[in-house]
């Protein structure tokens, strides 16, 4: 049995933050749990997808946020608990369904979690979700440990039936993916009977009353937050700096007060609840100290309001003097880390906080001498075999074309591992989006092939939608589904295609070639391992106008690595590989960039790395030389 | 393809297919990974990042000493004959009416090549496809059946030495290459180049010549075509000789005739700066005989094209008969037009 | 109290594993436990990075301060050498597998992957001690270079200022992975711990 599952409280158990949301959940009585996958959000789904193994919920990878979204709340309408979480770029998605949705309000207790991404560790953008709170007038919470993130997920389903409204949690990537140990409550029955009572209706009219109705539950919650115990104030009574701030950056001022010995000086008000500001405690605390300093990720979203909740009460405050990301003390970008408080803290009170001879000393020695580690497609992924077919055939064409590309594993595109195809990415759906439009100039005398690429997760996400109009507008886009049979960037989470769902029931799989050719699209099928074959179709396929599709079928190398492993056994015959000379110059592992195919700097020769190879074979297609063999493993 | 600093690939890039001269002989394919030819265009995949370069030194459309090609293949320094060295220019046909009829004009190329393998002196040959959907490419053969396949006029590049330097590379051995005088002068050039040129060329037994006053895009052909309602893949061309100024392409759906002043559009670029219209570095070279479509002009220039075409007459595969003077006249006169023309293109004066 | 582990590598060495593992054992232990993790893109053979903190009061904080890493165990040389200079000091103690993994613009000739005798040397003078460890040979030796992590943590057990024993590792691996893979697990970790004890420098 899972422990998330584990029905009695009280033991101390390592969880991961997300996972600790899931808790939080399910100690709620959370029944219902939508979600679309997305770093650094989809452990909390997958955590309540296996817990539906023990527990009576329902739990699903919904084909995008906005459905998730909505499906929760058809749950939430039937008198049920429930949860929806995504990425940053989630929130966008769903956006739309949320401002309205905040205005009819809810009934069974609803949560959104976004998980944020300072710095874009695995995302394309580093927003900052905080603003859809006050953009649609809900609550916002925001952690920072796994224990609070527990805490307040159950909490919130409390709040949001409370107010009837839907409840925001916000967290990031540092907190997401970090373990702590949490305290656990007990699970409760999940009896719950779902009923919509008929009588209630869910709609925004009328618009301005129910507007006015949705500041006042906003007025409600800020009335709770007031006494949160997710809010507190640590330090002295008459601090010379007050810090305010959420989430791990918390954590790191509290390190650095600690490390530097400033708990007679600094004050750290930390807070969990964080729209809508409770204010009568942040007017109490601002009155402690004339220089405030925030920390939070990543933008100056608490900065900005209690900036102004100050000049607001100025009279009753006094003047201050603010420090922070919007003041100019840090970036403006990019996530706060503990050296951003230390540096702060050493130059604020004039104190030394690290070891200079130290760094000085691995300074000098290693300067210039350590490369980064470029990323790259794992051994035997397909996706480098769709890229180089792609750049193939864009050669041949040689009309200087280029690839629009799309969000996954397949964005890596735009770097030497995809050997540079990809010329834009944006959001998810956005590269076949894009290519209608690319797909509409030609009357201009625009002359350039374009090739977009979408995974089959996103094909269902938001690219269907591109799709059709470039059938209605008759657009000339050449798409590439690059089909691995799984959410592989995110960590390989079922969707549509898969016939499975997220509580592992067979389902009928959609079948992408099929879909498309119902809407009257040319469809091709291939295998990207077979990288001469796929070239030689997307060059036919880019001599002809209208929309085209090329679905390239190939499993994860990842998944394949669990299911069963590669065919072969390779190696170089050295004897034949003529290295840096005229007739190679290094092909395969300049150009080609397998991991697994490395360079024996001594013999000035291929090799392969039989630590990391996988034995998928297709690089023997491309040595000039013949060297490198593949064999049946024994 | 992001651009590296690369010396000898970037210059034949910049200096030819960016000039838009290449003419898709195929020198610089099939021997490293970096040029590919695919539907009549030779590209760049990659940059590179040797110096040695063969590539460069193979190139036709790259400026070259003539006069060490001559002395290499022919111990003279110069040639003043319109048609190049040769030691003899007849008239020829296949003796096999089935030859024939497959052939464009008397069929002596194929007669030529089923005959080299027939013997043992070569064990097969490097021709060029029909084409299809796609532009016409090299193919190696190594029957009859494969040869006579191939037989007929393309009027487009086809990059056909690229299988040669693949059929090479693959351990072939005796091979014939039939080829365009572009072709045979990178060939040439093969032999005198560095570092394994002349053991690369070594393993070409034959070399077979085939006239050219120019050869069309493909690609633009294939354009040109569909502008006129052609979309079906041409079964056949043909330019009759002078005065006609006609294109005759023949479809499953007929025969249409194009003016030849429309199609000289869509020549190669780097055709008009080659001076070279009977591919004076093969062992023989072949081309029409004006007046006869039945017949060829043959022109046999070395002690190897000679042996083998005597051996082909003795043994029936090959009739001739005496060119007529006022063909070898007209014939010389075309080349000596085709040299002045390429000179004056390339900025430099006619020596002659 | 507060003993700060690093355990750095490559994406796919199973490092976030080892560290969970670890953390596990340490609750069990009666610690508590904060442990920050950088992957994201690291799947995809990008640099991994967790950070282990165990103390003896309630306490969170996802991220090492800097220089404050009392021990690093080093998956791969150069993953270990890159983030000695803002996460190590001079007391630090490195327990590191001498395997390289090539990044792919090393292998495509961009840059040069160090020698790896200078990142010895260059760990030996950066911390207290060193044990350059040929960890991925022994993991092949076991059954594959999987076998890496647990062989490492093996190493970190037997470390006199390390709280946890390799038997404390062991009665939480049940809750990790199957039973069939359990005994392999068991003895990676004993091997990796006579590569500690029986360690000649």
């Amino acid at each position: 049995m899972n422990r998330i599952s584990q029905k009695k409280g009280g033991t101390r158990m390592l969880l991961q933050a997300n996972e600790a949301i899931a808790r939080g959940a399910l100690e709620a009585g959370v029944i219902f749990a939508a979600g679309y996958p997305g770093n650094p959000s989809s452990e909390i789904i997958e955590t309540l997808a296996k817990a539906s193994r023990d527990l009576p919920i329902y739990v699903e990878w919904s084909v995008n946020e906005k459905v998730a979204l909505e499906a929760a709340t058809g749950a939430s309408f039937a008198g049920c608990r429930a949860i929806c979480s995504m990425k940053q770029n989630g929130v966008n998605v769903v956006s739309d369904f949320l401002t309205n949705l905040s205005l009819s309000g809810t009934k069974g207790g609803l949560v959104l979690v976004s998980c944020d991404d300072p710095g874009g560790i695995s995302s394309t953008n580093e927003e900052d979700a905080r603003a859809f709170a006050p953009l649609s007038d809900i609550p916002l919470l925001e952690p920072s440990s796994p224990q609070e993130a527990l805490d307040m997920a159950r909490w919130a389903f409390d709040l949001s039936e409370t107010i009837n409204n839907i409840v925001m949690i916000r967290s990031v990537s540092r907190l997401s993916h970090s373990r702590s140990d949490v305290q656990v409550k007990d699970l409760p029955d999940f009896d719950v009977q779902p009923y919509f009572d008929t009588k209630v209706s869910f709609h925004t009219f009328p618009i301005v009353a129910k507007h006015q109705a949705r500041h006042e539950k906003l007025r409600m919650a800020e009335e709770l937050f007031e006494n949160s115990p997710f809010n507190f104030y640590r330090g002295p009574s008459r601090p010379e700096l007050l810090v305010i701030g959420s989430g791990c950056a918390v954590d790191y001022a509290i390190d650095a007060i600690e490390i530097m010995s400033l708990w007679e000086r600094v004050g750290v008000l930390k807070l969990g609840t964080t729209w809508p500001l409770p204010r009568k405690l942040l007017l109490e605390n601002l009155q402690k100290s004339e220089s405030i300093l925030f920390v939070e990720d990543v933008d100056p979203f608490i900065e900005t309001n209690v900036k102004a909740l100050a000049a607001e009460a100025a009279r009753q405050v006094g003047v201050k003097t603010f420090h922070g990301r919007g003041s100019g003390d840090f970036p403006l970008c990019g996530e706060l880390g503990p050296s951003h408080l230390l540096e702060f803290f050493g130059n604020y009170f004039d104190l030394d906080w690290k070891d200079q001879e130290f760094r000085n000393k691995m300074g000098s020695l290693t300067k210039g001498k350590i490369p980064p580690r470029e990323f790259g497609f794992c051994p035997g992924c397909p996706h480098r075999g769709s890229f180089y077919a792609i750049k193939t055939a864009l050669a041949w064409d040689d009309r200087d074309g280029f690839v629009s590309g799309d969000i996954g594993c397949y964005t890596m595109g735009i770097w030497p591992t995809g050997f540079n195809q990809v010329k834009s990415v944006h959001a998810m759906g956005s590269g076949s989006g894009i290519a209608c439009g690319y797909g509409k100039l030609e009357g201009f005398g625009f002359d350039q092939p374009v090739i977009t690429v979408c995974g089959d997760s996103t094909f269902f996400h938001a690219t269907i939608p591109a799709l059709v109009n470039a059938r209605f507008n008759n657009a000339d886009i050449l798409l590439v589904v690059l089909d691995n049979s799984a959410t592989a960037m995110t960590g390989f989470q079922p969707h549509p295609g898969t016939g499975k769902t997220a509580m592992g029931q067979p389902t009928q799989p959609v079948d992408i070639a099929a879909l498309c050719e119902s809407m009257g699209l040319e469809v091709h099928v291939g295998d990207p391992y077979e990288m001469k074959e796929t070239a030689r179709r997307l060059y036919d396929l880019m001599q002809k106008q209208g929309p085209r599709v090329m679905v390239l079928r190939r499993k994860c190398a990842l998944v394949q690595g669990r299911e069963g492993g590669f065919p072969y056994d390779m190696h170089v015959d050295q004897s034949l590989c003529v290295g840096e000379e005229c007739g190679c110059g290094r092909y395969c592992t300049r150009i080609f960039r397998c991991p697994g195919l490395i360079w024996d700097k001594e013999k000035k020769k291929a090799m392969i790395d039989q630590v990391i190879c996988v034995g998928c074979g297709i690089c023997a297609e491309i040595c000039p030389q013949g060297a490198i063999k593949k064999e049946a493993k024994g | 393809m992001e651009q590296t600093t690369v010396q000898g690939q970037s210059n034949l890039v910049r200096e030819v297919l960016e000039k838009g001269i290449c003419v898709r002989c195929g020198a610089c394919v099939g021997i490293c990974p970096y040029f590919q030819y695919h539907d009549g265009k030779v590209v760049v995949s990659d940059w590179c990042q040797t110096s040695t370069w063969r590539c460069v030194q193979v190139c036709p459309r790259l400026p070259y000493d003539r006069a060490s090609l001559y002395d290499y293949f022919y111990h003279v320094n110069d040639c003043t004959d319109a048609i190049g060295p040769h030691r003899q220019v007849v008239a020829a046909r296949s003796g096999d009416k089935l030859v024939r009829s497959a052939a464009q004009y008397g069929g002596v190329v194929t007669a030529l090549v089923i005959f080299a393998m027939e013997e043992g002196l070569v064990n097969s040959a490097v021709l060029t496809d029909r084409g299809g959907d796609l532009a016409p490419k090299g193919v190696l053969c190594s029957d009859r059946e494969a040869v006579l396949g191939c037989a007929g006029s393309r009027y487009s590049a086809s990059a056909a030495l690229s299988e040669l330097n693949l059929a090479i590379q693959a351990g072939n051995d005796r091979l014939a290459f039939i080829g365009l005088p572009c072709q045979m002068e990178a060939l040439g050039r093969l032999s005198l180049s560095e570092p394994d040129g002349q053991e690369r060329a070594g393993h070409v037994e034959l070399k077979i010549g085939l006239f050219c006053t120019w050869a069309l895009d493909y690609r633009a052909l294939r354009s040109y075509l569909k502008t006129k309602g052609i979309v079906e893949i041409p079964k056949k061309y043909d330019i009759p000789p002078p005065p006609s100024e006609v294109f005759i392409v023949e479809t499953n759906n007929g025969r249409m005739e194009f003016p030849l002043s429309e199609v000289r559009e869509i020549v190669q670029p780097g055709c008009s700066v080659c001076e070279d219209m009977t591919a004076e570095f093969a062992d023989i070279s072949v081309g029409t005989l004006e007046g006869d479509k039945q017949w060829n002009t043959v022109i046999v220039r070395t002690d190897k094209g000679m042996e083998l075409f005597e051996k082909a007459l003795r043994a029936g595969v090959l009739e001739q008969k005496e060119i007529p003077s006022s063909n070898l006249e007209h014939l010389k006169e075309a080349a000596s037009n085709k040299r002045k023309r390429a000179l004056r293109a390339r900025g430099e004066e006619s020596n002659e | 109290m507060e003993l700060n582990v690093i355990i750095t590598g490559v994406g796919g060495q199973g490092n976030v594993l080892a560290s969970q593992v670890l953390g596990n054992a340490a609750v069990y232990k009666g610690f508590h436990v904060s442990i920050g993790e950088t992957f994201g893109l690291s799947q995809r053979g990008g640099a991994v990075m967790s950070h282990v903190r165990l103390f003896k009061e309630p306490r969170y904080s996802p991220l090492i301060p800097p220089n404050r890493a009392h021990i690093v165990v080093g998956l791969e040389p150069l993953e270990t050498l890159r983030i000695a200079q803002d996460h190590a000091n001079p007391e630090t103690l490195f327990i590191v597998n001498s395997r390289p993994i090539y990044p792919l613009n090393v292998i495509a000739g961009d840059v040069d992957y160090p020698d790896t005798a200078w990142i010895r040397q260059v760990l030996e003078q950066g911390g207290s001690r060193l044990y350059w460890l040929e960890g991925t040979q022994l993991a092949i030796e076991l059954g594959g270079p999987i076998m890496l992590n647990m062989v490492m943590l093996g190493a970190l057990c037997a470390i006199q200022s390390f709280p946890l024993e390799t038997k404390d590792i062991k009665d939480i691996l049940g809750e990790i992975f199957p039973q069939s893979k359990l005994e392999v697990n068991y003895r990676a970790l004993d091997m990796g711990e006579e590569l500690i004890s029986n360690y000649e420098n």
